[in-house]
Parts: structure tokens; sequence; C-alpha cells
């Protein structure tokens, strides 16, 4: 009953006018920024993130929540409309909803993604409401060494679950673990990895990284090959709103949805692909009309984006109670609270209790206002679509140069790291290195590195600490688990003689 | 150690050939991980640890990446060379048949332009050469259109950020008569 009322304060804080109106050029720039294609909602935050230098960490993290949401709403819409999945948890949306669109039914796909995360949206942020708190009550007795284990395992299932190899979300990982390394190490004092240059003592910022991999680093690709393809763009024909049957289709998936989302996003092993795939699967084994599937099945579109609307506020929950991001765009969230010196983790809802609350009941709002806003806009949106590709990438090189300018307080030699790490995203992308893991090397490796010395501290030096406790013990199994998973099938196979692929969920996230 | 000659088609589990060409590209990759693990690790041994201090000294987590890169680059020169990766064969001949290097070497290029010409011509001036420049070689015909949308939006960014943000951009040889209008 506590949560319900700090809830309503936060409620309270959000439809303040001018807290209200952040929300509002949140989810409005979030939508408008996430419906262009190649843009997810990592770098949306990281390009819009200059915005709130001059709010107070109240009003910033009330847009942040607007921003969120109207990122990933605006992603569907590409999704559904080009076949474009900006982030890999769209990528199932653009299955089922790109053949919906083909068939005249493109209004149909948006309203019932939009209804559908709106539907979820709801549940989740009732699940944060009372299982958040709960999660800190519970993560501060964790030791240093279960925080140890629980990055370990963020690691581990981020390097395996995301994208085709093992071995190459292993060395994306490491190379962000490297970049997180360089600068001044704050417990000792001394310079690390900075190869001489000055610039480097401060370190690099998770922004610079995330906008060089994924903005520069994906202008450089579209540069390599843009006379290569054309894409299409389906008109939006007809009413956007459901039929009748397609609503009947539509609620048991929105809920079964948001009932796979929100747990898998909240396990502090996830991230918003699985669910959606898992989603999408459960759909195809209980649809009545398996025919449609693979030619426009509407419970294709609404499970998959629901899973990923509750996943997506899921995630949320390690993010602010342990203060383990899961996700890219977590990663550059943790590291806007950072910006404000908020230091997420079980004590965060003690010390900074309005601002979490505002920030959750922000998350709500924000569904309302993207269900009020867009859906009547949506041909607004779809306009955006049509924006010539080289004038748009070019519009990105250049805010993705305002974003690091801007961040770097004018730094030149800042500029030229964000262009040097778009090389390197560059061909990443084309010899199809995953991204997400990097982003998350960046920030987790100072925190596990952190919680290792604090655990060995704790233990005097006897490295068994880490491994004294049943929950750390726990905890590493299961991030064995989790780099084992993806070859399951191919082991069981050849145990049965057979010879398998291994499980790919989603390729990447940006 | 067979050196598999460079022609030589690698059957794909798709059932497709890659032409071991393809190879080449992933071979410098692999190559380039495991010397950034090996120049990692040279200037992680170059982090002093301060006598007296606990077990874990700072260069310790920079020394395990490195060498995990070293691993992981190593590992990788094995699968495009001895056990090449056919899935990842095909992928990098798929890429290498679409690329046009002149492309991203000329955005590239202009991209170095603009960082160092931000400051001496302004944010307003530099952005208004670039954002054509750059649309020009990603295809764009258009070229009095993408001026045009290049002054809105330097503009519009440099007032924005300038003044309700509180975010200084440099104004350049403008800058003078943009504090004027502005």
């Amino acid at each position: 009953v506590g949560a319900l009322g700090d809830l309503i304060n936060g409620f309270g804080t959000v439809v303040e006018p001018q807290n209200l109106f952040y929300c509002i050029i949140g989810v409005t720039l979030g939508t408008i920024v996430g419906v262009l294609p190649g843009i997810g909602p990592a770098l949306t935050i990281a390009l819009l993130l200059p915005l709130t230098y001059k709010l107070d960490a109240t009003g910033a993290f009330i847009m942040f929540a607007g921003i969120y949401y109207g990122a990933m709403y605006g992603g569907s819409t590409t999704s559904i409309l080009l076949n474009t999945p900006g982030e890999s948890a769209s990528v199932v949306t653009a299955i089922e909803g790109f053949q919906m669109a083909k068939r005249g039914r493109g209004g149909a796909a948006l309203s019932t993604a939009a209804i559908g995360s709106f539907v979820a949206g709801t549940l989740a942020t009732v699940a944060i409401t009372f299982v958040g708190p709960a999660v800190a009550q519970i993560a501060l007795k964790f030791q240093p060494a279960d925080y140890f284990a629980l990055t370990v395992l963020a690691f581990t299932s981020v390097a395996a679950l995301v994208g085709r190899s093992l071995h190459r979300g292993l060395t994306s990982l490491s190379l962000g673990l490297a970049i997180g390394y360089i600068g001044i190490d704050v417990v000792s004092g001394q310079t690390r990895l900075t190869f001489g240059f000055f610039e480097l003592l401060s370190g690099i910022d998770i922004v610079v990284v995330a906008i060089g991999l994924f903005a520069i680093g994906e202008a450089l690709y579209v540069a390599s090959r843009l006379r290569h393809g054309h894409e299409e763009i389906i008109p939006v024909e007809g009413s956007v709103w459901m039929t009748k049957a397609e609503w009947g289709r539509s609620w048991k998936p929105w809920l079964r949805g948001a009932a796979i989302g929100f747990p898998l996003g909240a396990l502090p092993a996830g991230g918003a692909e699985v669910p959606t795939f898992v989603s999408y699967s459960v759909e195809k084994q209980l649809t009545k009309h398996p025919e449609e599937f693979g030619r426009g099945a509407i419970e294709g579109v609404a499970g998959p984006e629901a899973a990923n609307n509750a996943a997506f506020s899921g995630v949320l929950v390690p993010l602010l109670t342990i203060g383990i991001p899961t996700s890219a765009t977590a990663a550059i969230l943790l590291a806007a609270f950072q910006v404000y010196n908020l230091q997420p983790g079980p004590l965060l809802f003690e010390q900074s209790g309005p601002l979490v609350w505002a920030l959750i009941a922000s998350l709500y709002v924000g569904n309302v206002l993207l269900l009020a806003l867009n859906l009547p806009l949506i041909r607004v949106w779809v306009k955006l679509l049509q924006i010539p590709r080289p004038l748009l990438y070019a519009g990105i090189l250049t805010f993705a140069t305002l974003g690091v300018y801007s961040a770097s307080s004018g730094s030149r030699t800042t500029l030229l790291i964000a262009y040097l790490i778009g090389v390197l995203g560059f061909f990443m992308r084309r010899y199809d290195f995953p991204i997400g893991p990097m982003i998350l090397g960046v920030i987790l490796g100072p925190l596990m590195e952190k919680q290792f010395r604090r655990a060995l501290s704790i233990g005097q030096g006897d490295v068994s600490v880490l491994w004294a406790r049943p929950l750390s013990v726990t905890i590493l199994l299961l991030a064995l688990l989790a780099a084992v998973l993806p070859y399951l099938p191919r082991i069981v196979a050849r145990l049965r003689g057979r010879s398998a692929d291994r499980l790919v969920f989603g390729a990447d996230e940006d | 150690v067979s050196v598999v000659p460079a022609t030589k088609p690698v059957p794909t589990q798709r059932g497709r050939l890659a032409p071991l060409s393809s190879l080449v590209g992933l071979r410098v990759a692999a190559l380039v991980v495991t010397a950034t693990g090996g120049l990692l690790l040279w200037q992680s041994l170059e982090i002093r640890t301060p006598t007296g201090y606990s077990a874990i000294g700072p260069a310790f987590f920079p020394i395990v990446v490195s060498v995990a890169l070293i691993l992981l680059g190593l590992w990788f020169v094995v699968r495009t060379t001895l056990l090449p990766d056919a899935d990842l064969a095909t992928k990098a001949a798929e890429e290498d048949a679409a690329t046009h290097w002149s492309g991203t070497g000329l955005l590239l290029g202009v991209l170095l332009a603009y960082a160092f010409t931000l400051d001496p011509l302004g944010y307003v001036l530099a952005t208004t050469i670039f954002l054509p420049a750059a649309a020009r070689i990603l295809g764009s015909r258009a070229l009095i259109r993408d001026v045009a949308v290049g002054l809105v939006v330097s503009l519009s960014m440099y007032y924005a950020f300038t003044r309700p943000l509180g975010i200084r951009l440099p104004g350049g040889v403008l800058g003078p008569l943009l504090d004027r209008i502005g």
C-alpha cells in the first residue's frame, strides 16, 4: 500500500504543467527520431541527451521516460511500414507487420501495436510499482560478490544471446570493457590505457561510444552501399482502426505478451529481444489462423509488440534497483543518471524516492500520451519515412556531431574519437559483430571491477569469497547456462545424431 | 599448416559457394583484433600499481581484458584460415560485392573536414557546407534543397543551443552577425 501512495505522489509530480510539458516534448521528439529508419531507442536517447542538460533531475527523467517510449513506438512504425527494424526488439514485429501493411492492413497493424503497447505498458508499470521496491529490499542484502556475479551474468547473456556468434559477442564485449577502463582509475588514482593522450584521462563517455557506433558507423555503412537495394514504403490506406475481428484476435496476445515480456525483461540477463521472439512463437502455437502466419497475422504483431513494451519496462527493474543495465538503451539511461549524480541501486528508492516514483508515473503518462497523440497523427509520422535517404543520413551525421560536440563541451579530440569509433562500428557491422555487448561493456566494466575489488577486500584477498555464498554461486551458474543456451539445440541434435543451427535471438540492438 | 589457395571456394551451410577471397578482409580484421589486444596489454603492463596496495591492483582487469582480446583475436584467425567460418565468409562476400569504398572514404573525409572547420568557420557556416556535401556523397542530387536544409538546421540548432539550452557553439566568422540578429 505504501508503494501505491508513493506512486500517486509520483503522478502528482508528473501532472504538474511544466513536467507534463517535458513529457509531451519527450514523447514527441522520441517518436520523431525513433521513426527515422536506422535510429533505435539507444541512439535516440544519446542524441537527445543535450536537450536535458538545463533541466533539473526530475524534469530530465520525465523527459527521458517520454523519449524512451516514443522511440520504441516510432521504431515499430518503421518496422511495419518499411520492414527495416531500427532495433532487434522490433525484428519480429516487422515479420507479420510488414505483410499486413502489404495487404492494406497497415493501419490495423499500427493500431494493434500502439494499443498493445499501451495495455502492456500499463500492466508493466503496475508490476514495477510492486516488484521494484521488493527487489530493492532483497538487493539491500546483496554482497559485492553477488553484484560481481550479476555483472558476469549480464555480460555473458548479452554476449551469448545477442548476435549469431558467442565468439564475436565476446570480442565486442572485451573491446567495450577496454574502453571502459580508459582514464584515471578512481580507486588507485593511476592512469590506465591512455596511450599518453592527455584527453583520454577522463575516459571516453558512453554517449560518445553510442553515437559513434550507432550513428556514425551506420551512416558510413549506408554510404558504402546506398546505390544498392531500394526500400518500399507501404502507404497507410483506409481506416487505421481495427475491425471487431481484429480486436478479438488481439487482446489475448496483448495480455500474453505483457506476461512474457515483463518477467523476462526484469531478469538481470534480459533485454527486450528474447521476449519478443518467445511471444511470437507462443502466438504461432496458439493461433486459430496458423495459415496466416508469415502472411500478416495480427497476433504476430500484437503479442511481440506488447512483449517488447513490457520488457522495456521490465529492464528498468534491474537498472533502478540493482544498478545493472541489461541493454544498450539501459546503459545510456544509467549514464544519464550518473550525469545527475544519482547512483541507481537498492538505495535509490530511499534516497531519491520522489524522483523514482515520478519516473515510474511518467512511464505511465507517456503511454497514455503516445496513445492519444500517435494514432491520430499516424499519417504525419509516415511522412517522416519519406525523407530522402541521403538527406536523412547527412542529417544524422550533423546531429551526431552536435551531440558529441556539446556533450564534450566543444572538444575536437572527442569528436575525432567518436569518428574513429564510427569506423570501428562500420567494420563491426560489415563483419557481423554485435554492438550491444560493446556498449554494455563500457559501462559495466568499471562496475564489475569495483565490486570485484570490494569483494576481495572483504575476503581479505581470498578469491574464494566470490563463490562462498549460495546466491553468488547460483548467479554464476546461471551465467554459464546463458552462455551454453544458444548451443543447446545443436548439442541435443548432435547427441541424437542430427545437425541443427544454434538459436539466434535478434540480431542487434541499436 | 596447409595454406588454402585464395581462389578455392568454401562450401557454405546453405549450399552456396563463397569465394575465399572474401576471407582476406576477415583475416585482416582478425589480426587487428589480436594487435589491439597486444597494444592494450602493453599499455596495461605500464600501469603502475602503488606499493602496499590490496590484492587486486588497477592493472589486473585491463590485463585480463587484453589477454582475452588476444585469445579471441587468435581464435578469429583460426576461424578465417584453418577452420573457415562459412556463414561469415558468405556474409563478408556479400558485403564485398555491395561495398563502394569511395563513398565511405569520401564521407569520412568530409566528416574530418567538418571537425576541423567547426571552430574556425563557426557552427552555422561549417554545417551549411557539411550537410549538403555529405548528402551529395550519399547520393543526393538536389544541391539547392540540401544547402537550404543545412542553413535552416544549423541556424535553428545554433540559436536553440546557445540561447535556451545555454550550450556554447562556436560562432566563428559569422559570430558577430549571428549575435546581433538573435
